[in-house]
């Protein structure tokens, strides 16, 4: 893993109505304890807000939570927003309750992770810096060229 | 040697914890020198006797089985109506509904926060229409009727939907029988939805105490619900302080404020987890039983037996359900009934093997409903009241719990009460604290999960079908119908009578009235949901929408 001079910026986006928030203070403290900058901006966020607010803050990583089986709704709106505001070096992670034939279509969307329930904590973090350092990798390559 | 060849451990899937899920030690073995003093009539006594350890009921289960009653929130009314009967036939007893979570929240499915959850987990009952259509065909004079919906005005309108539509039916209010959960301190730190802030949702729950005794006295109107506090991440004494302290606060309150006597009420209900912690949840519902007849004569003033008994309806737990390896949610659910039948609770709503893929499918709720069945025909379980009364460690554990949470409420009295308890955050304080110790332990691998952090392996044909089965909100163009849906009511309902019944709630709130009455005219007349959380808001003098995104309706801005 690459040390990195800045820590990785997460911000955790809760959109619509769903009510579940035991997911999103458990990897608030994950992330956290591996380094991370957490901001959370509370529950019931439109994607216009949760994306705007992403650009404010240099976001790395939005990471949304959704346990009404609409993860696709979402994040069709965030990652179609965040391509308007080109904003697309921002990552998009996913987890809570997603149907099993959506994850194939939120990856098409660049949406990753995709994690339910008694995912070990490890494997997020991992996912997360790996995404970070693949963007990185990328864009240095891209100057270099 | 060759490469099927495989270690042999005996010791593999030995012990590695000497706690119970809430982290109290517990020893090898215990005798009666661990029940020091333990006198049988002041301590269990006979099951329907006081203190009520062994059972609310003389008979118990031989006089009438637990209600077997869960949730039932599909997308439509029609689809809702339809899972209803089916139920009712395979021996549901309990109605049991959950709307969507824009209903939840308090506002109507046209609002612009509500597309992207629209009609998931459940049918957004935005007008007493729904209601009409969802309950079609059913009897509200003989049927027990709960309530899930468990946000301030999720409780408090599910109440008004029920009995505007008996009255528009022409039934007996006063038949109508079931619970309401209407507890909004749980409801602010497991759902924070803003629609009614703490001064006017503490107002919402008296009016509706106030309201439910005087005129639909075999309704419960408040059921202090630890389930979902519990699902959010506590222990045991945790939840039980919790539901005791806003059971003391709302009852308290209604006493002193409102000048109603709990002797009047029904025996007390509280909404409780059946958890995986098998010994545990059997002494926590004996503990709860006891340690509530205290309360209740002591602090409430009941005098007769039956107000010092309480009744405990449970749920499995939620959030002991897995994705990994789905079909060992079977055994989960298995072993949290069974608790729950040898803990002796009145009401059992069970978890779905297939819930963390989607809604329960119908197939699986079945399952649930057999289960109960063999516990209670093949197995014999329920043939006896309390047949763990008297084991050493059980009666040791029920000790220990009712020690630790009575030092628990010593705390929430100190600070004033449940309602100074929230405003402090020091409730919150209490929920991140545990929830965190247990997810270090999770992560830490000192407390095992089968399939997600232990004993792991590949899903195979079995949990296929088991995610493949659970139950799918139905396509986009058909969920928001509802929006088209509540656009055409506004239209086609009789538009003066909906704003003349407004201006009259807006009136009473202003006046500080009890505000059921006025809320069911505007619910019989099609108000929406949306437009009844609004005035009652706009009269509070704060904005109409709790969400700040829609601006007040036209019609609603010259009458208020």
């Amino acid at each position: 893993m690459a040390a990195k001079e800045r820590k990785i910026r997460v911000l955790i986006g809760k959109v619509g109505f769903d009510p579940h928030d035991r997911g999103i203070l458990i990897l608030s403290h994950g992330l956290r304890n591996a380094g991370m900058e957490v901001i959370f901006l509370g529950k019931f966020q439109t994607a216009e807000e949760v994306v705007a607010s992403a650009i404010e803050e240099h976001a790395d990583v939005i990471a949304l939570s959704d346990h009404c089986g609409v993860m696709r709704l979402i994040a069709k709106d965030v990652t179609d927003l965040l391509k308007e505001n080109k904003a697309t070096d921002i990552s998009v992670v996913a987890g809570g309750i997603i149907p099993e034939e959506d994850i194939s279509l939120l990856e098409e969307m660049g949406v990753t992770g995709n994690y339910g329930m008694g995912t070990p904590m490890e494997e997020i973090v991992n996912h997360i810096v790996e995404r970070v350092n693949d963007r990185d990798e990328k864009s240095r390559l891209k100057a270099a060229s | 040697m060759g490469n099927d060849t495989i270690d042999y451990d005996r010791n593999y899937g030995a012990l590695i914890r000497d706690k119970t899920q809430s982290n109290i030690s517990v020893k090898p073995v215990y005798g009666p020198e661990d029940l020091p003093g333990l006198d049988y009539k002041r301590d269990l006594g006979n099951p329907g006797e006081a203190p009520f350890t062994r059972g609310t009921y003389p008979e118990m289960y031989r006089k009438a089985l637990w209600l077997k009653s869960f949730i039932v929130c599909y997308a439509t009314p029609e689809e809702t109506n339809k899972a209803f009967k089916r139920y009712i036939a395979a021996g549901q007893t309990g109605l049991r509904v959950l709307t969507d979570t824009a209903t939840l929240s308090g506002v109507d499915p046209d609002h612009p926060l509500a597309r992207y959850d629209i009609m998931c987990n459940g049918n957004p009952t935005f007008a007493l229409t729904e209601y009409e259509t969802m309950l079609d065909g059913i009897s509200l004079e003989n049927i027990d009727y709960e309530s899930a919906n468990s946000t301030p005005s999720g409780s408090f309108f599910t109440y008004i939907y029920l009995v505007s539509l008996m009255e528009k039916r022409g039934s007996d209010i006063s038949r109508l029988r079931g619970t309401n959960i209407n507890d909004p301190i749980h409801a602010f730190i497991v759902y924070g939805t803003p629609e009614f802030p703490p001064d006017l949702a503490r107002k919402v729950n008296q009016d509706l105490i106030e309201f439910g005794i005087k005129n639909t006295p075999n309704y419960h109107p408040c059921t202090p619900c630890g389930y979902d506090m519990r699902d959010a991440g506590i222990s045991s004494v945790q939840e039980m302080a919790f539901i005791m302290g806003n059971a003391l606060q709302y009852y308290g309150d209604a006493i002193r404020e409102r000048g109603v006597k709990f002797d009047d009420f029904k025996p007390m209900v509280f909404s409780m987890s059946s958890e995986s912690d098998f010994f545990e949840t059997i002494a926590k519902f004996r503990a709860t039983r006891r340690l509530w007849a205290k309360l209740a004569k002591e602090r409430l003033g009941a005098t007769k037996p039956r107000n010092m008994a309480c009744r405990i309806g449970i749920r499995t737990a939620g959030n002991s359900i897995y994705p990994q390896k789905p079909i060992n949610n079977t055994a989960r659910i298995t072993m949290q009934i069974l608790a729950a039948v040898l803990g002796g609770v009145q009401a059992i709503d069970p978890s779905g093997i297939d819930e963390t893929f989607g809604l329960p499918s119908q197939e699986s709720r079945i399952f649930e409903l057999d289960l109960q069945h063999i516990i209670a025909h093949e197995a014999n379980v329920p043939l006896t009241a309390d047949p763990l009364g008297g084991s050493y460690y059980v009666e040791w554990l029920t000790n220990k719990l009712e020690e630790e949470t009575a030092r628990l409420l010593e705390e929430i009295d100190d600070q004033g009460g449940m309602w100074e308890c929230l405003k402090s955050g020091w409730l919150q304080k209490q929920f991140d604290m545990t929830t965190t110790e247990i997810q270090n332990e999770i992560n830490a691998c000192k407390r095992l999960i089968v399939g997600a952090n232990a004993f792991k392996g590949d899903d195979g044909e079995i949990s296929k079908a088991i995610v493949d089965g659970a139950y799918k909100v139905p396509p986009d163009e058909k969920r928001f119908g509802a929006i088209t849906r509540v656009k055409e009511l506004r239209k086609s309902r009789d538009q003066k009578r909906v704003t003349r019944s407004l201006k009259a709630l807006a009136q009473a709130v202003r006046e500080d009235q009890n505000v059921v009455r006025p809320t069911m005219e505007a619910a019989k007349v099609y108000a929406t949901l949306g437009e009844m959380v609004g005035t009652i808001r706009l009269a509070k003098g704060l904005p109409y929408d709790p969400y700040e995104r829609i601006p007040t309706p036209e019609f609603l801005k010259g009458v208020l």
